[in-house]
């Protein structure tokens, strides 16, 4: 921070915290710039900010008068003297104004263009971009007489999801098995709909209650090219929450593969869309559906593991975008040569049903040897603010076969030292030995019942 | 004040100060194609509503769980205490302003106004002692206690950090 800049060398504005900090200053290293770090009085002190050429205070802890303001996000970046913002995920990632606020000021924005952003930014709009660039969506049909409903979704199949068309956030919407059990629900559902949203519409969506997650790595040069980087399964989830991701998507048959790729490629098109970015399908295990869920304009956490199994650098792909040069991504096969797996490790309780467990971190260790990463921003020492989220640190292995990683991870997972807090390294245990997990191709249903069950058993055995 | 179509830069200085003056916690004035708003809290929404719902996975946790889950071990402060760069040491000693927002610092109203105020200048918790500009934005700054103010630590114009002390405030000492 003190001595003159060096000429002709960029500055990156690094507009996040926590581990993706910690990644997005190393990419600045690696293309030859200037870090600099907008932190909260939170974070002065975070690996983030020790490695960063300068750390510039934005606001107090909480994130809503931080992280979350754009304008003091600008503002930061004005002062660096910046070059570049990288927004990282979460916080501002997706929010056109901070795009629009760097575009006045004449900073470059690691991203989409703000039009983008809100193109793919609300689920309904975001489905008609991909209707309109052929890509897959779940079946769906508004009703206009609630009475006549059951002959609609006869039409579409069961089961399915009654919605409200006002709705969102997860509410008004129903899950019904049958014909009747429709015929039944929907003039209820309507007269809810109305009571909860003043509007009485309704739409049927098919529902697939045992579907992957299956999503696809685009990177795009903002004019319509665009690059697939494979694919990731992160179907192990928690409440909606990844806790496992992979490349490649496990058990995927080439034709299932190349409708998932080529939708992607289509929408990142139509787009002509700008950066790395993410588009996510649910793939069903009991028919050979694939539909579009939505389109992540960002990178993503669990980009290490495309960035592992193909040997590139997504992040300083995105910042040299960003800085108007050659991203100097190599085109690549679909399916990558290397297989990895990344395990999410939480300050979270698994036994305390994951309450966030935030406190002082005594003793850290990571497993080293071949093939194994570790993000992190977490060292000896650091307080683990209960501020934020309670990502901690991603634990990456690379291998030649899937059998190969996950026995790999199994047994660097149990080599992390972490004393402290608690964390979800147990979660991680059980879900490396289970043998559905070890055969691959989970449902994003499989988790919850399966760690029940753990527990129950747990239990039994205690007494 | 005039209303004038188009306001100059100085009657917009002036309304904030009057404004400032006043009784108000926040207030917006329109006129012309300016429009002004005013917050003596830092946290007013500044661009048009911020419907920014914090991403699920980063969202702060204004539940209080995650507060009351933090062992009194681990507090947060002490990582806040070297939150400012190299800040000027103060060389009296007082109550220390610092800043309630990252911007530019300017003690005038206007370049080439007479500052708000001088040090050694008496002020009250509500006195005006400069201005704070994010992205166009402007932000009073208080002197929040009653005393002498007795040096500024940053110069005019000067880029300001949350939390960067800027102002000394000496308690009126009996003689």
């Amino acid at each position: 921070m003190n001595g003159p800049q060096e000429v002709n060398k960029p500055i990156v504005l690094v507009a996040n915290r926590g581990e993706i900090a910690v990644r997005i200053i190393a990419a600045a290293r690696r293309i030859g710039a200037s870090p600099v770090l907008a932190a909260s009085a939170a974070d002065t002190n975070s690996l983030a900010a020790r490695l960063a050429d300068r750390v510039i205070v934005i606001g107090p802890a909480q994130a809503g008068l931080s992280y979350l303001r754009p304008e003091y996000i600008a503002e930061a970046a004005v002062h660096a003297g910046a070059d570049v913002v990288h927004p990282g995920y979460g916080f501002l990632s997706e929010q056109p104004e901070l795009a629009e606020l760097l575009e006045a000021e004449k900073i470059a924005f690691v991203g989409p263009r703000p039009e983008t952003l809100r193109a793919v930014g609300d689920k309904s709009s975001a489905r008609r971009v991909a209707v309109a660039a052929g890509v897959p969506v779940a079946v769906a049909a508004e009703i206009d007489d609630p009475a006549a409903a059951a002959a609609l979704g006869d039409a579409i199949g069961y089961p399915l999801l009654i919605k409200a068309v006002h709705g969102g956030g997860g509410r008004g919407i129903r899950l019904v098995r049958d014909s009747a059990e429709l015929a039944d629900l929907a003039p209820q559902a309507a007269a809810e709909a109305q009571a909860a949203f003043g509007n009485g519409s309704l739409y049927l969506e098919r529902f697939y209650p045992a579907a992957r997650h299956v999503e696809v790595q685009v990177f795009g040069d903002g004019d319509g090219g665009v690059q697939i980087f494979g694919d990731r399964d992160c179907s192990v989830q928690r409440r909606h929450q990844k806790l496992i991701e992979e490349c490649p998507a496990p058990g995927l048959s080439e034709s299932r593969r190349s409708v998932l790729h080529d939708a992607s490629r289509a929408l990142v098109q139509a787009l002509r869309y700008r950066g790395a970015g993410t588009v996510e399908f649910l793939v069903d295990t009991e028919s050979e559906d694939v539909v579009f869920l939505e389109m992540n304009a960002r990178i993503q956490v669990e980009h290490p593991v495309t960035e592992e199994a193909f040997g590139i650098d997504l992040v300083a792909a995105q910042l040299r975008l960003a800085l108007g040069q050659n991203p100097g991504l190599p085109d690549v096969p679909p399916v990558p040569p290397a297989v990895a797996i990344e395990v999410r490790i939480n300050a979270e309780d698994p036994d305390n049903d994951f309450r966030p467990n935030p406190g002082l971190i005594t003793d850290v260790h990571w497993p080293d040897g071949p093939g194994i990463r570790v993000d992190t921003h977490i060292r000896e020492g650091y307080a683990f603010p209960p501020f934020y989220d309670s990502l901690m640190a991603k634990l990456i292995v690379r291998a030649h076969s899937r059998s190969a990683a996950v026995e790999a991870l199994r047994s660097a997972a149990d080599a992390v030292v972490l004393e402290g807090v608690k964390t979800t390294l147990p979660l991680h245990e059980f879900v490396l030995s289970h043998p559905d997990f070890i055969q691959g191709g989970v449902s994003t249903s499989w988790f919850a019942p399966a760690w029940e069950q753990r527990n129950a058993q747990l239990k039994e055995a205690v007494k | 004040m005039s209303t004038p179509s188009t306001p100059s830069w100085q009657d917009v200085l002036d309304l904030v100060t009057q404004l400032d003056d006043g009784a108000y916690e926040s207030a917006a004035v329109e006129f012309g194609d300016v429009s002004v708003r005013l917050s003596r809290s830092a946290d007013m929404p500044v661009t048009s509503p911020m419907a920014m719902t914090p991403p699920q996975s980063l969202a702060p946790s204004t539940n209080g769980t995650a507060h009351a889950a933090v062992p009194p071990a681990a507090p947060a402060v002490p990582e806040t205490a070297p939150a400012v760069p190299a800040p000027a040491q103060p060389a009296s000693t007082g109550t220390v302003v610092t800043a309630p927002i990252i911007g530019v610092f300017y003690r005038s109203p206007s370049p080439g106004a007479p500052p708000f105020v001088e040090p050694g200048a008496t002020v009250g918790p509500h006195t005006t002692i400069g201005i704070i500009e994010v992205m166009k934005l402007m932000n009073p700054v208080t002197a929040g206690a009653v005393g002498t103010l007795t040096e500024f630590l940053v110069a005019d114009n000067a880029q300001v950090e949350f939390g960067q002390p800027l102002a000394v405030i000496a308690e009126e000492a009996s003689p």
